[in-house]
């Protein structure tokens, strides 16, 4: 049992670790290096680091409204039935 | 060297219980069963005393007040970073194509920062395993014991 919560501890550490390292990579450091270097082939073009992660937090916000709306619902209905 | 045996305080509150649940029929108002201990102090009076509920509704406009206080300064700085940011923006110290790229840094670093907090803190996640075998004895000697009784204990 613990050896899986500590799996899972261990793997979002690093999933959330890489995540922050490449966005810092392609958000600070990419504009200062000149445009020819190898590592441009490695990231997106600069437009996606803004609209990657405002897309990804609208399709999280509007999950989260569907998810309090449908509880909502389904209270309602069960107490529609127990009266 | 005093040796506490797991199961003894679980069977005196067992007794205790037993001993309360069996006399409901005698109190005055007749339908409503005694409960044990903390639950339910005031069944025999209508209505709570005076200066508690009093009490009660001072203390939840204080909390009030309290959380208001809370959020005016978290948008008191909000509004301070984005005047900072706008004015950076204006007076031409940082190129327009930036404009959106510092808040939506912030707020990646702010939500990278939670998710790690979230996986260290499952991973340093203190675990007791000898008082999990012995809550697991201490179930089943409950258990036991109701059944002795004859209270139905439900799931196995």
């Amino acid at each position: 049992m613990e050896l899986a919560d500590k799996a899972v501890g261990c793997f979002l550490s690093a999933f959330s670790l890489t995540i922050f390292i490449y966005y810092t990579f392609w958000v600070i450091i990419l504009p200062f290096v000149e445009s020819d270097h190898f590592i441009h082939g490695y990231f997106l073009p600069q437009e996606f680091a803004i609209l990657i992660p405002v897309f990804a937090g609208v399709a999280l916000l509007s999950i989260l409204c569907v998810f309090v709306g449908y509880v909502m619902l389904k209270s309602k209905a069960k107490k529609k039935k127990q009266t | 060297m005093i040796i506490i045996e797991p199961g003894s305080h679980l069977r005196a509150r067992e007794a205790s219980l037993f001993e309360r649940s069996e006399s409901p029929k005698e109190t005055k108002q007749g339908n409503i069963p005694k409960i044990q201990g903390s639950q339910a102090p005031h069944l025999s009076s209508p209505h709570p005393p005076l200066r508690s509920l009093r009490r009660s509704r001072y203390t939840s406009r204080n909390n009030q007040h309290i959380q208001m206080k809370h959020i005016l300064k978290i948008m008191a700085l909000v509004v301070a970073i984005s005047a900072i940011w706008i004015s950076l923006l204006e007076t031409s110290v940082i190129p327009r194509s930036y404009t959106w790229l510092l808040p939506v840094y912030l707020i990646m670093s702010l939500g990278c920062y939670g998710l790690l907090m979230v996986g260290v803190g499952l991973m340093l996640f203190p675990t007791c395993p000898q008082e999990a075998v012995l809550l697991q004895k201490d179930i089943g000697e409950a258990k036991e014991f109701l059944k002795g009784k004859g209270v139905d204990v439900g799931s196995d």
